[in-house]
Order: C-alpha cells, then sequence, then structure tokens
C-alpha cells in the first residue's frame, strides 16, 4: 500500500515513520508532504490508499485538505494524528469522513491499534 | 472576560510524562525530574498562542544540551549529528504537542497558532501583559527543562482598564 505522511514538522514527519516501522507497517510505500496544499496534490497526484495528517498546518490545514479531497470525489482513506484533540474537531473529522484520529504523543501500540484493521 | 484556567501543574506535569514516554524517555530511564525552580536557567525555548476562550501561551524552554538531546531522541541519531534544523524542529513540536494538549482542556473556542522557536533564553523573550500561572520545572539528566503557561491579562482582568 502507498501511504502518504502530511505533517508540516520534518521530525514529526520522522517520527509517524518510525513509529509505522516499529509497529510493523514499515514494509508499505511511504511518501511524505510537507504541507496541506502539497498533501492535497500528492493526495490527488500519486493516489495514495491512505493519509495520515497533521491537523494544523500552513496555508491548508489538514480538515481542509480532506474536505476538498471529498469534494472533488477522493474516496482516499484519511485521518489525523494532531496534538489537539478537542470533541468539536472528532466530530468535524468524522462529519468530513475521516477514518481514525490519533493524539500525539502517540506510541507504536496506539500505530498497530489503528492501522491493523486498516493495513492488514 | 475572566475565563477559569482548569489546567494546573499536575495536568502539564501528566503531559510532560507523556511526551517523555513516547519519545524522550522510551525505556522509562531518564525522566524529567522536577525541581519547582521556575528561576532555573534556559538557553533556547519555543512557544504557542492560545486565544480564544483562553488566551495566552504555552513555553518550552531548555538548556541547548538538553534541546539537542530531545532532537536526538525525537530523530534516532547521535547526538553529535544533530543539526541547528534538527534542534529548532524538535523544539517547535514539543511545544506544539504540549500546547495541543493543554487547547484540548479548555473550553471550546480555542484556537492554536503554529509553534515559534528561538534559540536565545526564555528570559531574553517578552510576552506582553501575560502572568505565568503554572509550570513544570526540572532536570533531565541534569540538564534545565521548563514547560509554562503565560496567560494573557485581558482573560484575568476583573474590571474595565
Amino acid at each position: 500500500m502507498k501511504i502518504l505522511i502530511a505533517d508540516d514538522s520534518r521530525v514529526m514527519r520522522q517520527i509517524v515513520v518510525r513509529t509505522l516501522r516499529q509497529a510493523g507497517f514499515g514494509d508499505h510505500d511511504l511518501i511524505e508532504a510537507a504541507d496541506g496544499q502539497e498533501a492535497f496534490d500528492m493526495a490527488t497526484k500519486d493516489q495514495p490508499d491512505l493519509v495520515i495528517s497533521d491537523w494544523n498546518m500552513p496555508g491548508m490545514t489538514g480538515i481542509e485538505v480532506l474536505r476538498q479531497l471529498r469534494a472533488a470525489g477522493n474516496q482516499v482513506k484519511f485521518g489525523f494524528v494532531t496534538s489537539e484533540c478537542t470533541p468539536e474537531m472528532k466530530t468535524a473529522a468524522e462529519a468530513s469522513g475521516s477514518a481514525f484520529f490519533i493524539v500525539k504523543p502517540f506510541t507504536a501500540e496506539r500505530f498497530d491499534e489503528v492501522f491493523a484493521p486498516i493495513l492488514g | 472576560m475572566s475565563v477559569e484556567v482548569e489546567v494546573d501543574e499536575n495536568d502539564l506535569a501528566e503531559m510532560v510524562e507523556q511526551v517523555w514516554e513516547s519519545y524522550l524517555d522510551p525505556e522509562g530511564i531518564s525522566p524529567l525530574m522536577q525541581t519547582y525552580d521556575e528561576n532555573q536557567p534556559s538557553e533556547v525555548h519555543s512557544s504557542v498562542s492560545i486565544t480564544g476562550s483562553w488566551t495566552g501561551h504555552v513555553v518550552y524552554a531548555s538548556s541547548r544540551a538538553a534541546a539537542q538531546r530531545a532532537a536526538a531522541a525525537f530523530l534516532a541519531m547521535e547526538l553529535e549529528e544533530v543539526s541547528e534544523e534538527d534542534i529548532s524542529d524538535t523544539l517547535g513540536e514539543l511545544a506544539n504537542i504540549v500546547g495541543g494538549n493543554v487547547k484540548a482542556m479548555l473550553p471550546p473556542g480555542a484556537q492554536l497558532s503554529l509553534p515559534q522557536v528561538v534559540l536565545a533564553p526564555e528570559s531574553s523573550a517578552r510576552y506582553p501583559n501575560t502572568e505565568r500561572i503554572s509550570g513544570v520545572y526540572g532536570l533531565w539528566e541534569g540538564e534545565p527543562v521548563s514547560i509554562s503557561m503565560w496567560q494573557s491579562s485581558t482573560d484575568t482582568k476583573e474590571e474595565g482598564a
């Protein structure tokens, strides 16, 4: 599977990649986007099977990326890894078609719990 | 408008513990040892601003050595491989993680800014019209690290100016 990791923080993208490996999902094709616009463009052009996105990014936020993808008819499996986890954000994410919501700081166990059903 | 702030030292300490467990000390061998000394020195710091239902700043400050060690842990590299950019990125992410968790505990309607990083002591920064309302101050392998919350006085004002 192709997995797109979108986060404006380079260190957090690296931590997500490392945690995916630790959770046993390192053999997937991992690609990275450094902001929301890039995430939208790559989700459209590179056709990943899964998008793991930060919420708070400059330019376009993660929820805006998800909404624009859905508005364009793109049904890629999409979810959030974010340090913010308010009930209204979770509600907005679910209403827009988000598949998961992971709160930073996270562990490999949490990744396994969320991604095992998705990645097999 | 006056807002009850329900994020206290214990909440901050719990967040700090989660960050250490997840990223900085996954083996559980070098936790942040609290000193309760709010005047301990720093050499670098990062912050996020929160506006809305509560207005203020969350500040992460440490020695340069502690920031370098944090970057090495975040990036799974050796201390001597850590670059200036690695330190900046790591400090920004630490402020973002703690700030995001703080925001989640506040009343609805708060906005979180993107992090700011300053490779200079926390004492070199000024947060106008704010007061420090809580903080966790400690030593990580002997190096100072602190996480503090600064509330804007426009939130605490009881009477019109």
